[in-house]
């Protein structure tokens, strides 16, 4: 179909091509380039306006142009050229006939057959991670080694998947300490707003990511599990909050 | 284009050559830089590592971790894509990628500048009571299973049963 198209089009396009032939007989035909034959760096750059000393208004602060009729004096025959600047239908043909997108595409293709690959090749290399990445949970201790967490409960209630389950008592020294603190990171959507809510910087979401399980019961995270996830990245931890302190 | 009218332009025009003088110095041929990584590493070591990562690297050797995972960087931006220029040779041949322990996982990540080893801040940081380093055992006898932390609200009844009086009776 896409051969015929031009064949059907010629038809009705015959009399504007000699039309245009007439006055524009100096032009060659092939001067003008179809957008898609068109290299993308000279779309990029405009040409620059010559002779233009004076400061002119950038064309975002002009109004609109008033939208005028045409007049009504026109021969719409002779006068009015619905293909003027666009390609003619012999460019178009010859595009058409030669192939000439598939061939751009292809060259592209073999370009970049002969580049570097890009890919990233994952256990090896790592794509870049922020300090703020919010992974899997950790608690944290104190340097002195005692745990941060005083049962406040804050990231149990602003927990908006309500994936935090906590218990408390009193410790043998009086201090109120956590007997439960369990995160179903199934349910977790890891917004982060636990560690936002957090008072003494107690749970955090470590820049983990790679805890997949085999089995679900695995992400049921206790206290446990959440202490001893702080205590083997205590220090990445502790660095990436000492990177982000600035902007908190 | 002296006293441009657009401000923008002379700018735009800078940033499009620019762009294409990188696009054609990084232009470079696959097979060349194959040969020539392959060149600098040995063949020994680029078997190795036409083993496991699948590409021929070379680059400095930032450090090795408590695992003997090996840590290299390439930061010339000619010879090594940048994304691609830091990357870890793995010790084990069951590689994994939370082998990796989590200083060096900061590093691995583009998270910190420096390696661990040369990292002040991550050393200052580490405390005396961080545990040892453990990759992900799930799927082995070592995986995490959850258990109940808190001693149980209710016991099962046990009766207490008072002796019957003395064989005196």
């Amino acid at each position: 179909m896409t051969i015929i198209r031009p064949l059907l089009g010629s038809g009705s396009s015959s009399l504007l091509l000699v039309s245009r032939a007439a006055n524009a007989g100096s032009s060659a035909v092939f001067a003008r380039r179809m957008i898609s034959s068109t290299t993308a760096r000279s779309m990029a750059t405009p040409e620059p306006s010559k002779g233009s000393e004076t400061y002119q208004t950038p064309d975002y602060l002009r109004p609109p142009p008033t939208p005028r009729s045409p007049p009504l004096s026109i021969h719409l025959e002779s006068d009015i050229d619905p293909y003027h600047g666009g390609p003619s239908a012999i460019e178009k043909a010859a595009n058409l006939f030669f192939f000439t997108e598939i061939v751009r595409g292809m060259w592209i293709v073999m370009e970049q057959f002969f580049r570097p690959p890009y890919t990233i090749m994952y256990p090896f290399e790592k794509g870049p991670l922020s300090p703020r990445f919010r992974g899997e949970h950790a608690l944290r201790r104190y340097p002195s080694g005692e745990e941060r967490c005083i049962a406040c409960k804050l990231c149990e209630a602003i927990c908006p998947a309500q994936a935090i389950t906590i218990e408390s008592e009193a410790r043998l020294d009086g201090s109120r300490r956590t007997t439960r603190y369990d995160i179903d990171m199934t349910k977790c959507i890891y917004c982060g707003f636990c560690q936002e809510a957090c008072p003494v910087d107690a749970i955090v979401e470590t820049q983990n990511q790679e805890f997949s399980t085999e089995t679900r019961e695995e992400l049921l995270y206790n206290k446990e599990k959440l202490l001893a996830n702080g205590d083997r990245a205590e220090a990445e931890i502790a660095a990436n909050l000492h990177a982000d302190h600035v902007y908190r | 284009m002296k006293s441009a009218p657009c401000n923008k332009r002379p700018g735009m025009q800078l940033a499009l050559t620019h762009t294409l003088t990188l696009h054609s110095t990084s232009n470079m041929v696959s097979l060349a830089r194959t040969v020539r990584n392959m060149r600098r590493v040995g063949l020994k070591e680029w078997w190795r590592q036409l083993q496991y990562i699948g590409d021929a690297k070379s680059g400095k050797l930032m450090g090795a971790d408590q695992f003997g995972n090996r840590y290299f960087e390439n930061l010339n931006p000619e010879e090594e894509i940048p994304g691609r220029h830091r990357w870890v040779d793995f010790a084990q041949h069951d590689y994994n990628a939370t082998q990796v322990p989590a200083e060096w996982h900061a590093w691995l990540s583009h998270i910190r500048k420096d390696p661990p080893p040369e990292d002040r801040v991550m050393q200052n940081l580490s405390p005396p009571w961080k545990a040892p380093w453990s990759e992900n055992l799930t799927g082995t006898r070592g995986a995490y299973k959850s258990y109940n932390t808190t001693t149980p609200k209710f016991t099962a009844w046990q009766p207490k049963v008072i002796s019957r009086g003395g064989s005196s009776a």
